[in-house]
């Protein structure tokens, strides 16, 4: 009955004041989808944890002394975009912006916009927390210049972040691309080169521990050091002989073969 | 009241060194401010001195706490023979409400820091095996007080100096004291005959190990037996440090070089 009477009360109304209501009612809409939504995404990120795993990254801090963790700032950027979305096609419907053309194309633009500027403060939230633990386990180790790994991470992550954001924006980023390219195959093949020796000991150290050929306190010869197992990792198997503690490689293993003494 | 304060000078006038035991940071400022020799021991360094000695264990009690921490402080050489030190810790809440006068090397070296220090395997992985027969200790096996043997560093030689009993449960295993599934483990360690072996680095290399070293020679306390004295004597012959779970009395020692160096009563922690 209410809904007869609203809807030929509403087709009385002249054009220009039927327009006025769609867009009254589609800002209400939006601010509430987009209260909804940012609610929706707190709850999401308390839920899974984000909050408590951000916590302490230098963006964290800013973000608070700003006066909203990061969780709350990305609800509140995901409910203020929903909200825009609203007033866009309010506006639209409005006739306010009189381009049906720059409609499609801010229409079109706006995701894109929202995704660079998620990606971004993601990629900043990541970078602070890699940093972070890549500190954190390097801090044993006493030696000053190895913040220079954790800060390169942090700029890396930072730069992938950056370009997909810019990407996404539509900016050419073809240039940039190629000097990720150079980054990480610099990274990977110098990298591989260098730490070659580890990781083959690193995959001989597996298949020792898995299958144990021989096991702590055993007398064995590897690479002519004769001596008792007192310790196998990954990397190396240390050997002790009369007070000499012999550090050998794994890969040592496979190379030149280890010999047990059973007597 | 400010005459007490008069009375109990005595107890800080003329120390050479003070040493803090788990300070606040607010604490810890004020005596640097002041410009005293501070010295910090506590279980981890909080407030970021420069002089800190690592307590391994929170002891429960005083003697050894500050035992522990003086003998660190000579070890280090923080502090010489003969020092007038004054330690300020917690007695009876967290905070530091005891102020306590010792003179350095005034109790004979018990050598409790060289045993964690200086010792083959890594001090943590000897707390952590302390750990583990403090609470094998506490809890026992249906109500009933159980024994164990733990042979901690030196395993190659360790295992070298013992036989089987019977088939190695940590066979091709790589279980680690410290791991979170130990304590899940712990009833099943107290069914083991024998001993276990525990590598440098903490893997628990073995259980059910006859120890069979030159008992010669070795002097533990009488009434103590064939576990203790077991103990004594491997850890004589190699350079393993052993901790026992006592099943007569439930005491926790330690042995070092054949030597009783510590002794804990698990009900304390």
């Amino acid at each position: 009955m209410y809904a007869l009477a609203v809807g030929s009360w509403f087709r009385e109304l002249s054009a220009p004041a039927q327009n006025l209501i769609v867009a009254v009612v589609v800002l209400l809409a939006g601010l509430i989808a987009g209260a909804i939504a940012s609610v929706a995404v707190r709850r999401v990120l308390v839920a899974t944890g984000v909050g408590d795993v951000v916590e302490g990254t230098p963006f964290d801090r800013t973000a608070r002394r700003i006066g909203s963790p990061t969780v709350q700032l990305l609800a509140r950027i995901s409910g203020v975009f929903v909200f825009a979305v609203a007033a866009l096609y309010a506006a639209r419907t409005l006739g306010l912006v009189p381009e049906e053309l720059l409609i499609e194309q801010i229409g079109r633009f706006l995701p894109r916009l929202f995704v660079a500027v998620f990606v971004v403060l993601i990629g900043l939230v990541i970078a602070d927390k890699t940093e972070l633990i890549i500190d954190e386990r390097l801090r044993s180790v006493k030696l000053p210049e190895a913040t220079v790994v954790s800060t390169l991470a942090k700029v890396s992550v930072l730069y992938v972040a950056v370009l997909v954001a810019l990407s996404q924006l539509g900016v050419a980023t073809g240039a940039l691309l190629v000097l990720l390219a150079a980054y990480a195959f610099g990274v990977f093949f110098l990298g591989g080169l260098a730490f070659k020796d580890l990781l083959a000991s690193a995959a001989a150290g597996i298949y020792l521990l898995l299958s144990e050929p021989y096991a702590i306190g055993d007398e064995i010869e590897i690479d002519d050091r004769r001596g008792i197992v007192q310790e196998i990792d990954v990397l190396v198997t240390r050997i002790e002989n009369d007070g000499e503690e012999h550090v050998v490689p794994n890969r040592k293993v496979f190379t030149e073969g280890a010999m047990r003494v059973r007597d | 009241m400010s005459q007490l304060g008069g009375l109990f000078d005595d107890v800080v006038s003329d120390v050479d060194d003070v040493f803090l035991f788990s300070p606040s940071g607010s604490l810890y400022q004020r005596s640097v401010e002041a410009d005293v020799p501070t010295v910090v021991v506590g279980t981890d360094n909080g407030v970021g001195a420069d002089r800190y000695v690592e307590l391994p264990l929170e002891f429960e009690n005083v003697r050894e706490r500050v035992r522990f921490g003086v003998e660190g402080g000579l070890d280090n050489g923080f502090i010489e023979e003969g020092d007038q030190v004054a330690c300020a810790l917690g007695l009876f809440v967290e905070d530091i409400d005891t102020v306590t006068r010792v003179r350095a090397g005034e109790f004979e070296r018990s050598g409790v820091y060289q045993l964690f220090v200086n010792s083959r395997a890594e001090p943590a992985v000897i707390r952590n095996v302390l750990e583990v027969a403090i609470e094998l200790g506490k809890k026992g096996q249906k109500g009933k007080r159980v024994g164990a043997l733990f042979v901690v560093g030196d395993a190659g030689k360790v295992m070298n100096s013992s036989r089987p009993l019977s088939y190695n449960p940590f066979e091709k295993s790589h279980v680690h004291v410290g791991d979170p599934i130990v304590d899940v483990m712990l009833k099943e360690f107290s069914r083991l005959d024998g001993a276990f072996v525990i590598s440098d680095a903490g893997k628990i290399v073995s259980a059910y190990r006859y120890l069979e070293p030159a008992a010669e020679g070795v002097d533990i306390p009488k009434g103590l037996g064939a576990r203790h004295m077991a103990a004594g004597a491997i850890t004589r012959d190699t350079n393993a440090v052993a901790v026992v779970l006592s099943e007569s009395d439930g005491l926790v020692r330690a042995f070092s070089g054949g030597e009783i160096i510590l002794e804990l009563d698990p009900e304390a922690y």
